[in-house]
């Protein structure tokens, strides 16, 4: 007899509270087959209730005898029927309620398909929780990793980590022009051999024109306090095109100052700092002046001034030696 | 305009200049330099008629250089220099009563141009009343215009083609008091050209040297 | 052995044999504005040019002979611009029935160290003044209106004063040696103005 219970014999329960407890190994297993023997004995008396109404009245000699005997047996049909839905009952309380912390919630279920083989979507899902798991697990460690190392260029997605922090920092991208002009002027003065001349030439985004020394001349295209670009000429090449605004585009014409406009770049994400922005553009102005002696000090490995026709172009970024660009680690 | 050193070669013993000026270009293309186009520069001397004080007149001289193909150059020795245009050769016409060109006396040296990464190399022949006098050699650190700071550099370069010739400091940059800096017109390159050829004006002709 | 093949040319640059066709005139100070508005609308379609020069007029004297003359212009508006030197030589004799004065003209640019140049080749500075005025051009043609002015401390150009209560109107043309119908265009040019100003051809010889 295949294991199917009518809805009208068993109200109380359905299918799927049964079973799902099954999966709570080890919890009133006993009053589980006790229930599932009730179950099988519901099932067999109500089988009886209706074996007995479809064999209809029984041969008997008088016609009130026959109807006697029919009634009297229905009613004891009925009365098992009745005696092992109470049974039933009283187990399903010993059973409990099923759990509600099941991790998969009621699409555990599906691991009672019973065409499960030719759909195995009970096990994909298992394998995606583990995956969507692991992913959460991962992505932690690495949000509160990258908060400690705080990568991230723009401030409006520091979210969280900038709330938890007492000081309420401005957002670092809409800082006052005073305050970028203070911070510019005051990175110029710490710097005698480097001047820095400000320019707005469109709006409220702040151009540099660094000139260091009689070396070379950097600009530096700011947004806000940010480093979004800087490109590197000679000290004698043009910083103005000819309609006479500043030339933020054209690459100079001479390789050293080309690979030294890569290098700069190669800074501009190394000194990051989004709380602080004004750190990152002191160091990166720092890091900039070690190129006053470009063409005096030879390489800090090799020795030599020259490597295929380039003096050391390379700074660290820590120690500021200069090194080749293929002397450095 | 960077800062450029010009030197004499020496001619190699044994060999002819064209043969010393050849194995110049070797070195160079071994080294990776890639030829460019050509180069000359000359020099006009022109003394003063009209001299009524007396004084031992100085010498004027005009010169050119196919870098500035539009300018003229017109030095004393020691200075004052001025750059002009090209008409300025017109106006030494006009003031031939006055000052007058000393037609033997020029002066000029052509060759190859040479240029490797941000520096630029002639080597020319210096040649005089059509005979080969000697070998010029004018090196340009095009990046740099502080000579003092490049010095060190350029010479490290100059030796890995001259070997042992290579020259001391160009005078005209160790006699400037402020910050050594080359300005931006070629007046620095063409008093190194015209103490170079002054000096080879003085030397002796080298025998079998002769450019036909 | 005398014939160098590389000296043969002893000019290496430069436009050879240039002429100046000029001619000249004068306005009072009051009628200006009527010749500034005429030759608006005569000359080229521009914003006339205004300038402000001091020119130092540089003699070198020989043993014979006339001195030679140089003009050495610079421009008090553009400081940094290369100064302008100029050589004019005596006017033609030429024929009668040209309508301009006519003399040879060497225009040069030279940098700033100019004077100490033009001293070394023992030249001397003889007089400067300072010229400021506008320039009109139509095609070729070139009209200058300037008013002279004296230098009373020697170069110091802020402090000097007018020659005259009147303007020089000057009309000129550079042209290669030989192009004598350029000097017909500006008779006719010259007609025009008239009678706001009456361009002639003046030597300077008999001025001096």
């Amino acid at each position: 007899m295949p294991l199917r219970i009518d809805v009208t014999c068993a109200p109380a329960l359905t299918v799927g509270e049964i079973m799902a407890d099954v999966m709570n190994v080890g919890v009133n297993l006993e009053a589980f087959s006790q229930a599932i023997n009730a179950i099988q004995a519901l099932r067999s008396s109500v089988t009886r209730v209706f074996d007995s109404l479809k064999d209809g009245m029984k041969n008997k000699e008088t016609l009130e005898g026959r109807e006697k005997a029919f009634i009297a047996e229905f009613q004891d049909n009925l009365q098992s029927v009745n005696r092992d839905l109470t049974e039933l009952e009283r187990l399903s309380n010993l059973v409990g309620r099923p759990s509600e912390s099941h991790p998969l919630h009621n699409s555990g279920l599906l691991s009672l398909d019973p065409v499960q083989d030719k759909t195995p979507l009970y096990s994909q899902l298992l394998q995606a929780y583990k995956w969507s798991n692991k992913l959460q697990y991962h992505a932690g460690l690495a949000s509160s990793l990258l908060n400690q190392q705080s990568l991230k260029r723009s401030a409006n997605q520091i979210g969280a980590s900038a709330k938890r922090r007492p000081k309420v920092q401005p957002s670092t991208l809409v800082l006052p022009i005073q305050y970028v002009d203070d911070v510019i002027s005051r990175i110029g003065r710490m710097f005698p051999d480097m001047s820095i001349e400000l320019f707005r030439p469109n709006g409220t985004s702040a151009v540099l024109l660094v000139t260091l020394g009689k070396v070379l001349k950097a600009i530096v295209v700011m947004r806000s306090l940010f480093i979004d670009r800087t490109i590197v000429r000679g000290y004698h090449e043009n910083v103005h095109s000819e309609d006479g605004k500043l030339d933020i585009w054209s690459k100079s014409n001479y390789q050293v100052f080309q690979k030294v406009t890569d290098h700069a770049t190669t800074a501009l994400l190394h000194y990051q700092l989004p709380q602080m922005p004004d750190v990152v553009v002191r160091s990166f102005m720092t890091w900039l002046r070690s190129y006053i002696k470009l063409f005096q000090t030879p390489c800090q490995r090799c020795g030599k001034f020259l490597q295929d026709g380039l003096p050391p172009t390379w700074r660290d970024f820590r120690t500021l030696e200069a090194f080749h660009d293929t002397c450095r680690q | 305009m960077g800062v450029t050193c010009v030197c004499q070669v020496p001619v190699a013993e044994g060999k002819s200049v064209q043969q010393t000026v050849d194995q110049l270009h070797k070195k160079l293309e071994q080294l990776g330099a890639v030829k460019q186009g050509s180069f000359f520069v000359d020099c006009e001397t022109y003394h003063a008629t009209g001299n009524a004080s007396g004084q031992p007149s100085k010498l004027l001289y005009v010169m050119h250089n196919s870098e500035t193909p539009l300018s003229c150059m017109a030095l004393f020795e020691g200075g004052p220099y001025l750059t002009a245009d090209a008409n300025f050769d017109v106006l030494m016409v006009k003031l031939k009563s006055h000052f007058q060109n000393a037609k033997g006396h020029k002066v000029e040296s052509r060759g190859a141009r040479y240029r490797y990464c941000d520096f630029l190399v002639k080597v020319g022949t210096v040649t005089m009343s059509s005979s080969a006098r000697g070998i010029s050699v004018e090196v340009e650190y095009c990046a740099c215009v502080v000579p003092g700071d490049c010095w060190n550099l350029m010479k490290e370069f100059m030796q890995s083609f001259l070997g042992s010739n290579v020259p001391e400091i160009p005078s005209v940059f160790t006699s400037k008091p402020e910050g050594l800096f080359a300005p931006a017109d070629c007046m620095d390159t063409m008093s190194q050209y015209l103490e170079l050829f002054s000096k080879v004006r003085k030397q002796q002709v080298l025998p079998g040297s002769s450019v036909r | 052995m005398e014939a160098p093949p590389v000296t043969v040319m002893p000019v290496t640059g430069g436009t050879i044999n240039m002429m100046e066709y000029l001619l000249q005139g004068s306005v009072l100070d009051q009628s200006l504005d009527s010749l500034l508005h005429r030759l608006r609308g005569l000359c080229d379609n521009m914003e006339p040019e205004s300038f402000a020069d001091h020119e130092l007029v540089y003699l070198l004297k020989g043993q014979q002979g006339n001195p030679f003359i140089l003009r050495a212009r610079r421009s008090l508006a553009h400081p940094t611009a290369p100064w302008h030197l100029r050589y004019l030589g005596q006017p033609e004799v030429g024929d009668k029935s040209r309508h301009a004065l006519v003399r040879n003209c060497v225009d040069v640019a030279a940098s700033h160290s100019l004077p100490d140049f033009l001293n070394e080749m023992g030249f001397r500075m003889d007089h400067e003044f300072v010229a400021k005025g506008h320039i009109f051009r139509k095609g070729a043609l070139k009209m200058v209106v300037s008013k002279l002015s004296r230098v009373l401390v020697p170069g110091n150009t802020d402090n000097t004063e007018p020659l005259s209560l009147s303007y020089l109107v000057e009309l000129s043309v550079l042209a290669p040696a030989g192009q004598d119908t350029v000097s017909e265009d500006m008779r006719s040019f010259a007609e025009q103005l008239k009678p706001l100003v009456h361009l002639e051809k003046i030597d300077p010889k008999r001025l001096m």
